[in-house]
C-alpha cells in the first residue's frame, strides 16, 4: 500500500486560486448584471453569483479548457437559479405557465420624473427608463431571463438555448411571451 | 449598431415596434456592493487572508452552511455524471462497508487522522485530490480555509491518505474527498461530529 503525502502547505493552493482567478475576474461583472436582472435585488444577485463561483472553483482545471468561458459560467449560474426557484417556490417550477399578474392599479407610483427638472427629451427617455426598470421587477423571473440574455446582452438563440438546455422553438415561445407580459404591463401603468 | 454593456455590437433597432428592446437596452443594473468582486473570488478560493468573509448574512439564509450546500449540490452533479472506473475512494478509520453514510465522532480540540483508501487498478499521473471540510472542523496546515486541493501521483493498487483533521467548534459538520483525473471523479463524503465533552477516549 502507497502512503499519499500530504501537503504541509497550501502553496498548490494558492496557485490554483490565483489561476481560477485570473480565469474569471474579468467575468463577474457581467455575470453580477445577468444575476441582478435575473434576481431583481443587489443581495440576490450577489449571493447567486457567490453560488457560481464557489461551484466553479473546483473545476478550474476544465474552466481553462473551454473557448469561451462566460457561456459556460452563464449555463451552470442558470441552473443553479432554477433550482433556488424550486426550493424557494416548494414546487415544481412550471416554466411554459405564466404566472398571475401583479394588480398594477395597486401600485405606487415608481418615481415618475419630474418634467421640468430637464429638457423634455431627457425627462421622457428618464420615464421610459423608470417604467420600463418597474414593469421589470412585475415580471416572472423566466420571462426576465429570457429578455435579459436575448434583448440586453444579445445571445443568439441559438446560444440561448443551449444555456438554457430547451428547446429552439420552446424558447421563441418563451421570449413572445415575455415581450407580451412586459408590453402589457407598460400599457396597464400608462392607462393609470 | 448598438454596442452592449460587453462590448459586442448588435443590431440596432429602429421602429417602433421594436422600441421595447431600446428601452431594455437602456435599462441600467445597479453595481455591486463595493470590493464585491474580490470577496466573491476571495470566498470562492478561500484566498483571503486565510478566511472566508462574509460580510452580512447571505439573502436565502444560508449562513455558514453554504459551503456545504454548494459541495453538496455539486457532487451530486458529478457523482451522477461520469464516473472514474479506475478509481475508487473509500473511508478506511473507522471501517464502514458503505461509502457516503460515514460518520465519526470527534472531541471539542481533538486531533485525528482519518485514513482514506483510494483505489486505483493503475497508475495514475497528475491525479486532483479536493479536500472540504465545513462545520467545526479545520485540516491542519490550511488554518481557517476549508478547501485544501493539490496534484499527486496514483500508484496501481491502494494509495493511503490521511488526512489531519482538528475538531475546533462542537456540532456537525462534514469532510469531502474527491479524486478527480483526466475528466472523471470519485467521491467520499465524511459525516463528522464534534461533542463537547471533555471526556475522552
Amino acid at each position: 500500500m502507497s502512503r499519499m503525502a500530504w501537503p504541509k502547505s497550501d502553496k498548490s493552493r494558492t496557485s490554483a486560486a490565483g489561476e481560477f482567478d485570473g480565469l474569471m475576474r474579468e467575468h463577474v461583472p457581467a455575470l453580477y448584471r445577468s444575476a441582478f436582472r435575473w434576481t431583481g435585488a443587489v443581495d440576490r444577485a450577489e449571493d447567486l453569483v457567490q453560488d457560481l463561483l464557489v461551484r466553479l472553483y473546483p473545476m478550474h482545471d476544465e474552466l481553462q479548457r473551454l473557448d469561451k468561458v462566460r457561456p459556460w459560467a452563464m449555463r451552470v449560474m442558470y441552473r443553479i437559479f432554477v433550482d433556488q426557484l424550486r426550493r424557494e417556490r416548494s414546487s415544481p417550477l412550471q416554466f411554459g405557465i405564466d404566472p398571475a399578474d401583479a394588480d398594477a392599479a395597486g401600485e405606487e407610483d415608481h418615481g415618475f420624473a419630474d418634467p421640468a427638472a430637464g429638457p423634455p427629451e431627457l425627462a421622457e427617455q428618464q420615464i421610459t427608463r423608470q417604467r420600463i426598470a418597474a414593469a421589470w421587477t412585475l415580471l416572472a423571473e423566466e420571462h426576465r431571463v429570457v429578455l435579459s440574455m436575448h434583448d440586453i446582452e444579445g445571445y443568439s438563440l441559438v446560444e440561448l438555448a443551449a444555456i438554457m438546455e430547451i428547446p429552439l422553438g420552446t424558447l421563441k415561445s418563451r421570449l413572445h411571451r415575455a415581450r407580451a407580459k412586459l408590453r402589457e404591463l407598460l400599457a396597464t401603468e400608462r392607462f393609470e | 449598431m448598438y454596442r452592449n454593456e460587453n462590448g459586442q455590437s448588435l443590431p440596432s433597432v429602429n421602429n417602433d415596434s421594436d422600441a421595447l428592446i431600446r428601452g431594455l437596452r437602456a435599462m441600467d443594473a445597479p453595481e455591486p456592493r463595493p470590493g464585491f468582486v474580490d470577496r466573491a473570488l476571495a470566498n470562492a478560493t478561500g484566498v483571503a487572508a486565510g478566511r472566508r468573509t462574509l460580510d452580512r448574512a447571505p439573502a436565502t439564509g444560508r449562513g455558514w452552511r453554504h459551503v456545504a450546500m454548494c459541495w453538496e449540490t455539486w457532487l451530486g452533479a458529478v457523482m451522477g455524471g461520469a464516473v472514474a472506473a479506475a478509481v475508487t475512494v473509500v473511508l478506511m478509520s473507522p471501517a464502514r462497508p458503505h461509502q457516503g453514510e460515514q460518520a465519526i465522532a470527534l472531541a471539542l480540540n481533538e486531533a485525528r487522522s482519518i485514513d482514506v483508501l483510494i483505489e486505483s487498478d493503475r497508475d495514475l499521473q497528475d491525479a486532483t485530490i479536493r479536500i472540504a471540510v465545513t462545520g467545526g472542523v479545520a485540516l491542519d496546515g490550511f488554518a481557517n480555509d476549508h478547501i485544501a486541493d493539490w496534484r499527486a501521483n496514483l500508484g496501481r493498487g491502494p494509495n493511503l491518505l490521511s488526512l489531519p483533521v482538528i475538531a475546533r467548534k462542537a456540532g456537525d459538520g462534514q469532510l469531502v474527498a474527491v479524486v478527480e483525473h483526466d475528466g472523471k471523479t470519485r467521491t467520499v463524503m465524511i459525516n463528522l461530529t464534534v461533542s463537547d465533552s471533555s471526556a475522552r477516549s
